[in-house]
């Protein structure tokens, strides 16, 4: 796909200088960039790069230690969660967090009375919940248990209960991870859908094929800091993310 | 996706909605109503009214007894709010009923201010307590939120019964109930019988509206992962207060009304931590986090513990507690959630149960 940043809108995210310190280690350091409306902006980087952590720091599930988060150019750095999730910015968790105890329907519907712009009653908050689940492909599970989904499964309940939230920022963290091939494209037309029905969408990702075809611009993390940023195939092609991701080795053997 | 997918620009189509104004909201909720979804509602208010009807029959014993379980009804369902659909289990919850005695004896005896105005008062005091507590107390997860609702249950003990001057302390307080003396006159025994099936049945009804509402399913989330709840856009502090507040206004309601029966008391009988055990017992025997659960613990156990008085004698507490143990080893989920999972799954197997919950 070809870089779209020049073609998207105004920056709908801009992160500035962001860092985040545990004890004596920089989870992320000075990290900066922008998202502009109608991108999709994925996020790669080896375990322990800090994409989570960047994720979390976002959504306000973490404070930031230094730097600054805008949203539409209003500063929400250091917000409660809530907050931010009213600004219309919904996340996915890496590893899934169902509400236990409640069925798939009740999930989804939860995000829509307490999101951004919420659902008046429980009522229309589970009508609405029932079309998301058409949307993303489980609607036939509404009322199972969370627990008795499959992984592909479960990962959508994560993003149907996002985009109960009435998001214009989705922020995807590893929804492909553990997925089949077959699993891995439907995701991402999923994705692409809800691109083209105006959300704009952070992918932080562990599959490399997902995120080509995925992306229209790209940022790598290692060890906590932005090691390239730029079109897919260029950033795939630059040499120290090879070595970041395979090793020295590799990257020398590889090398002309 | 395998299913056929709604076209491009689905998303935003599936989000767009339009508002309801209240009253057609309500039209739409009474079209909806059919027997098969308030067969609920319809029992308790049969029951409501057969606990009624059977006062007029019953013997002065029975009466009290069944006086007793409105108590424990009402306590109970108080502390699921909390405890069971919030996940909070306070192990203090005996200090808003503490503090709805004390606010009643002191504003009756010692300003002659009529019962039906101390009420108010004694559930605004559990209130405030509670969010002065709960907002930094709720900070707390797991056992450090019990251990400190425990504390502060023993620590508010001290400072009422240290309060001489005020609430007469150690020698306790009394209600002027006869006489002119009495700001209002007492119920007797008919009275409070009503009184409190009132006060059961108050906190029955605000448990099954508020689990069926959005501020329900929000504490539900709360219970299940505060981190997912917080990113859906919970206000998850606000939730957990209100959780607390609400829960605190039910069991200060009934201290208050015990302390007019009582007429007499100590601070050591209204902030009593066994009220508080057997809350939780009553909520984790029946099934936490439903309506019926606490309503089927507090009636069960409050029966049983009774029966075993009246014919088992010495050794009742014994007994008494042998059994909550063995429910408690086949019904790690409550007696309400197993029968209700089992009928749904059609598996009745208790041994199935007990190594599906073992811990």
């Amino acid at each position: 796909m070809i870089a779209r940043q020049a073609a998207a809108g105004p920056a709908i995210l801009e992160v500035r200088n962001l860092s985040k310190r545990f004890g004596g280690l920089w989870a992320l350091r000075e990290v900066s960039f922008s998202v502009g409306e109608g991108q999709i902006l994925g996020i790669i980087g080896p375990n322990g790069a800090g994409k989570s952590t960047l994720i979390n720091l976002i959504t306000g599930h973490l404070r930031p230690t230094s730097g600054e988060v805008l949203v539409d150019g209003k500063d929400i750095t250091g917000a409660r969660p809530w907050v931010i999730a009213h600004d219309r910015v919904a996340r996915t968790f890496q590893i899934v967090k169902p509400f236990r105890g409640l069925t798939v329907r009740e999930n989804v519907a939860i995000g829509a009375m307490n999101g951004s712009d919420p659902d008046s009653s429980v009522g229309d908050a589970l009508a609405t919940a029932d079309r998301l689940l058409v949307l993303v492909g489980i609607e036939h599970l509404a009322d199972a248990a969370p627990s008795q989904l499959s992984v592909a499964d479960a990962r959508r309940l994560e993003l149907a209960k996002a985009l109960a939230c009435r998001p214009r920022l989705l922020l995807v963290d590893e929804v492909m991870a553990g997925l089949r091939h077959q699993e891995i494209d439907a995701a991402v037309e999923l994705i692409h859908r809800l691109r083209d029905g105006g959300i704009t969408i952070v992918v932080v990702e562990h599959v490399m094929k997902a995120i080509v075809s995925i992306s229209d611009h790209v940022l790598v993390l290692h060890h906590g800091t932005v090691l390239a940023e730029g079109p897919p195939r260029e950033v795939l092609a630059d040499q120290r993310v090879v070595e970041a991701y395979l090793g020295h080795r590799y990257a020398r053997r590889r090398s002309p | 996706m395998t299913t056929a997918a709604p076209n491009a620009g689905g998303a935003a189509a599936i989000l767009e909605r339009h508002r309801h104004g209240r009253q057609e909201r309500l039209a739409a909720w009474l079209r909806s109503r059919t027997l098969a979804n308030s067969w609920q509602w319809l029992a308790g208010l049969v029951i409501f009214i057969v606990m009624l009807g059977l006062q007029q029959v019953m013997d002065p014993g029975t009466q009290r007894l069944l006086t007793s379980v409105f108590l424990f009804v009402a306590l109970a369902q108080g502390w699921n709010i909390i405890g069971g659909y919030t996940g909070y289990a306070s192990f203090g919850q005996v200090v808003f009923f503490g503090l709805g005695a004390y606010t009643v004896a002191v504003l009756m005896n010692n300003y002659h201010v009529s019962f039906w105005a101390s009420m108010p008062v004694a559930i605004l005091v559990g209130v405030a307590f509670a969010v002065a507590i709960g907002i930094p107390l709720l900070r707390l997860r797991g056992h450090y939120f019990a251990i400190a609702t425990l504390g502060a249950a023993e620590g508010s003990r001290e400072v009422i019964n240290n309060m001489t001057p005020v609430t007469g302390g150690g020698l306790g307080i009394t209600i002027p109930t006869f006489g002119a003396q009495a700001p209002t006159a007492y119920f007797g025994k008919p009275g409070f019988y009503l009184a409190f099936l009132i006060v059961a049945a108050g906190a029955v009804l605000i448990a099954a509206v508020l689990s069926r509402s959005r501020f329900g399913y929000a504490m539900v989330a709360v219970h299940q992962d505060e981190d997912a709840a917080a990113g859906v856009g919970i206000n998850t502090t606000r939730v957990k207060v209100v959780a607390f507040a609400v829960s605190a206004a039910i069991v200060a309601c009934a201290g208050g009304l015990y302390a007019f029966q009582q007429i007499e008391f100590y601070p050591t009988d209204v902030f009593d931590a066994n009220f508080t055990v057997l809350m939780v017992i009553m909520v984790v025997i029946g099934g936490s986090g439903s309506v019926l659960g606490p309503l089927v613990g507090a009636v069960g156990l409050e029966l049983l513990a009774q029966f075993l008085r009246v014919n088992l004698g010495t050794y009742n507490q014994l007994i008494f507690g042998a059994i909550i143990v063995v429910v408690v080893v086949f019904f790690p989920q409550g007696v309400v959630n197993f029968f209700r999972d089992a009928w749904r799954t059609r598996q009745f197997s208790l041994l199935d149960n007990v190594r599906r919950y073992r811990l």
